[in-house]
């Protein structure tokens, strides 16, 4: 009886051991991604979407090549709920030194997502050597300025979405050609009140004065807030004919209701607008963001033929995931997984110095365009045609359809005015 | 006019955001944290009858109340009532259950922006030049009239004679026969489904999310702060004050500087009074 309580006891030991060691012997065999995302938001959801598609896609062609042998890649999320109200940067932090102690991960991909975290978090990624590539989020400028400031500390780290300088560029265009058509002067700014949204609204603020325009008014909205009215009762008593929006909060959703409901003479314009990205936007307004426009930031994340690619990587999405690309983050985190697969495999390791040189030599036609990183900033190179660099893609709710208005190489239909607005 | 107009919308909204929270402190003394958790509860159970279950509007809105009510009398009955009267513990208890209320919703999927109601009525009007949609305006007049039928219930209703009985002295209300558990229960019931009608008029106005919920909670707490730990007539005026204070911040100084309003508002009161506007709990403390 002993024998026997023994014998099973010891083959109990024996697979415990074989439980406990098999992930880690895979774990040792796959290049595990960190992905430090705010999951409970569009921004970081799509992301990661974005990242398994592209990593199912490549591991069941076989894997990564590196020096000869192929290996898998494995994605491992944190949750950093870095863009909910109240939650301290150093929660983002706290997750991505445990995606890289912890999960041993070989990179970081994604986030953290609020610019403030990410900035945060490059000392961080110094210290661990850890090459990163932002995909979502993170728009200041301040990140590629600081790795071109201090490019032996902050080499690590890339961005390979369209940053705040870029969409304002982008918002300019749209906003000159409706100043030719309609006689547009009038511009109201609304941000949210964080970092990337307040610096962008002054950017926008300077240039548009700069350029001759009536800016009626700028109005920061702290994070959470519910309601706008004053803010529209403002912009309407200035005869203002765009609102620029920079908010990625879910209730930007209420400020659009309240736009349609106030039937205000003006037209709502978003960037990073996040309640509007998404494909479920119509059916939640009740058709009521009709004429809307929004900036995605990078092409793919709405429909287009960008590229060859563009509508294959949104038709694999969709039906991977039962719901088209949703927004800011989807085209850019694919991209990013197959981008360092190819930075990987010609470095033939994993290595974060040569990897740091083969993503500086990257040239590749992604979903977005052509992909190419700057090699002092670590920025992915913009273009507003798909051949030359990483195009955006500004979006217009049209009966119920997400419809592609900027640039004019992928564009697939014009700024349309709402009824109430026509002249 | 503007500014009087969404003034009062605006105070409206915060006194329904609040006398759910008002009412439960003032008859049973439990700061409930769990309110805006049940707030953005009563949205996502109103979406779910409506859209899982195609159930219409009005029935979906009466079994929303009915089910937060229950679910608000069943977390008193099972948990608070073991520590009632250690308010430490209260709060602490309240707020875990608020947490995984929240926290549960998510890890449901309950994320994202789509999740909305729908307005009771479509369109707006304009009232001296100024554009309302009936759906505030709704808000207004529900508002107005939950606090005349609180008036009338606590005035002439043996439940809510009872109620306000526990409101007044608790120790007296059990000499004269009244359940004290039995209305602390009966309070808390009410004042969930309070939560769960304020979030049933408001969240047309926008989309359902889980971070809601701690918004609600901070802004219920301001308001009975200011107003006077239970007194709900005092809930009402404070929530018009912040309202409108919040309406001129966003006109006057800029629209970031309104939540500020809300905590300053607090900060001052427990300063200047701690018992707040019209609160009698440590009344007499201060006066001595």
């Amino acid at each position: 009886m002993n024998r026997r309580r023994f014998t099973v006891s010891i083959v109990l030991v024996v697979a415990a051991v074989i439980m406990v060691l098999a992930p880690a012997a895979q774990a040792a065999d796959s290049i595990v991604l960190g992905c430090p995302l705010s999951t409970a938001f569009l921004y970081g959801w799509t992301a990661e979407r974005g990242f398994r598609l592209a990593v199912d896609e490549i591991n069941a062609a076989g894997g990564v090549s590196v020096g000869g042998e192929k290996r898998p890649f494995a994605v491992e999320v944190i949750d950093t709920r870095d863009l909910e109200p109240g939650v301290p940067v150093s929660e983002a932090l706290l997750a991505v030194e445990k995606l890289i102690l912890d999960k041993k991960a070989d990179f970081i991909l994604g986030g953290p997502v609020r610019s403030e975290a990410a900035l945060a978090a490059m000392p961080l990624l110094s210290k661990y050597k850890k090459v990163s590539i932002v995909t979502t989020g993170v728009l200041t400028p301040k990140y590629s300025a600081q790795v071109a400031a201090n490019y032996d500390k902050f080499k690590y780290c890339f961005r390979i979405h369209g940053e705040a300088k870029h969409l304002v560029g982008e918002m300019f265009a749209n906003f000159g050609k409706l100043k030719k058509k309609y006689g547009f002067n009038n511009l109201f700014i609304i941000a949210q009140d964080v970092s990337h949204a307040r610096g962008a609204a002054a950017v926008m603020e300077k240039v548009a004065t700069k350029s001759g325009w009536n800016v009626t008014g700028v109005e920061i909205y702290p994070t959470g807030a519910t309601d706008f009215s004053m803010g529209l009762i403002k912009a309407q008593k200035s005869d203002t004919e765009i609102i620029n929006i920079w908010m990625d909060m879910p209730e930007s959703a209420i400020l659009l209701k309240q736009w349609y409901d106030m039937k205000l003479a003006a037209l709502p314009f978003g960037s990073t607008l996040a309640a509007a990205e998404q494909p479920g936007f119509w059916k939640a307004t009740d058709g009521k963001g009709e004429f809307t426009l929004c900036n995605v930031v990078n092409a793919g994340n709405a429909p287009s033929e960008a590229t060859e690619w563009t509508m294959k990587f949104y038709n694999a999405y969709a039906d991977k995931w039962g719901v088209a690309p949703e927004g800011l983050g989807a085209s850019s985190s694919y991209m990013a997984v197959y981008v360092l697969r190819d930075a990987i495999e010609r470095a033939g390791s994993l290595d974060p110095d040569k990897i740091v040189a083969e993503l500086e030599k990257t040239d590749v036609m992604g979903v977005y365009g052509r992909l190419r990183f700057d090699p002092k900033s670590h920025q992915v190179i913009p273009a507003t045609d798909p051949k030359e660099g990483a195009v955006g893609s500004i979006l217009q709710w049209q009966d119920g359809k997400r419809v592609v208005v900027y640039p004019e190489s992928i564009a697939t239909g014009e700024i349309l005015l709402p009824p109430w607005m026509k002249q | 006019m503007d500014i009087l107009i969404y003034g009062t919308i605006n105070s409206v909204a915060l006194a329904l955001y609040a006398l759910g929270f008002a009412m439960v402190y003032g008859v049973s003394r439990l700061p409930n944290f769990a309110h805006g958790a049940l707030y953005v509860l009563s949205g996502f159970i109103t979406w779910s009858l409506l859209n899982s279950l195609g159930l219409p509007y009005a029935v979906a809105i009466v079994l929303t109340l009915l089910l937060t009510g229950i679910i608000g009398a069943l977390i008193y009955q099972l948990i608070l009532i073991r520590i009632r009267g250690m308010e430490i513990s209260e709060i602490m208890a309240s707020y875990a259950i608020g947490l995984a209320i929240l926290e549960g919703l998510r890890w449901g999927g309950f994320k994202g922006m789509t999740y909305t109601l729908p307005s009771f009525i479509e369109g707006s009007t304009t009232i001296a030049g100024i554009v309302v949609d009936y759906q505030r305006l709704l808000v207004v007049v529900i508002g107005a009239a939950v606090v005349g039928l609180l008036w009338l219930f606590t005035h002439y209703t043996r439940t809510g004679l009872a109620l306000r009985g526990m409101a007044q002295d608790e120790r007296a209300a059990l000499m004269l026969g009244i359940d004290s558990d039995l209305m602390a229960v009966v309070a808390m019931g009410f004042g969930s489904m309070l939560a769960a009608l304020a979030a049933v008029v408001l969240l047309p106005l926008g989309n359902i999310v889980v971070e809601a919920g701690y918004n609600v909670l901070i802004l219920a707490i301001a308001v009975c702060i200011i107003g006077g730990l239970g007194s709900w007539m005092g809930s009402v005026i404070a929530a018009f004050l912040i309202g409108f204070a919040q309406i001129l911040t966003v006109v006057y100084l800029g629209a970031h500087y309104q939540m500020v309003v809300a905590l300053l508002a607090i900060i001052m009161t427990l300063i200047l009074k701690p018992s707040g506007l019209f609160g009698r709990q440590k009344e007499l403390e201060e006066r001595v």
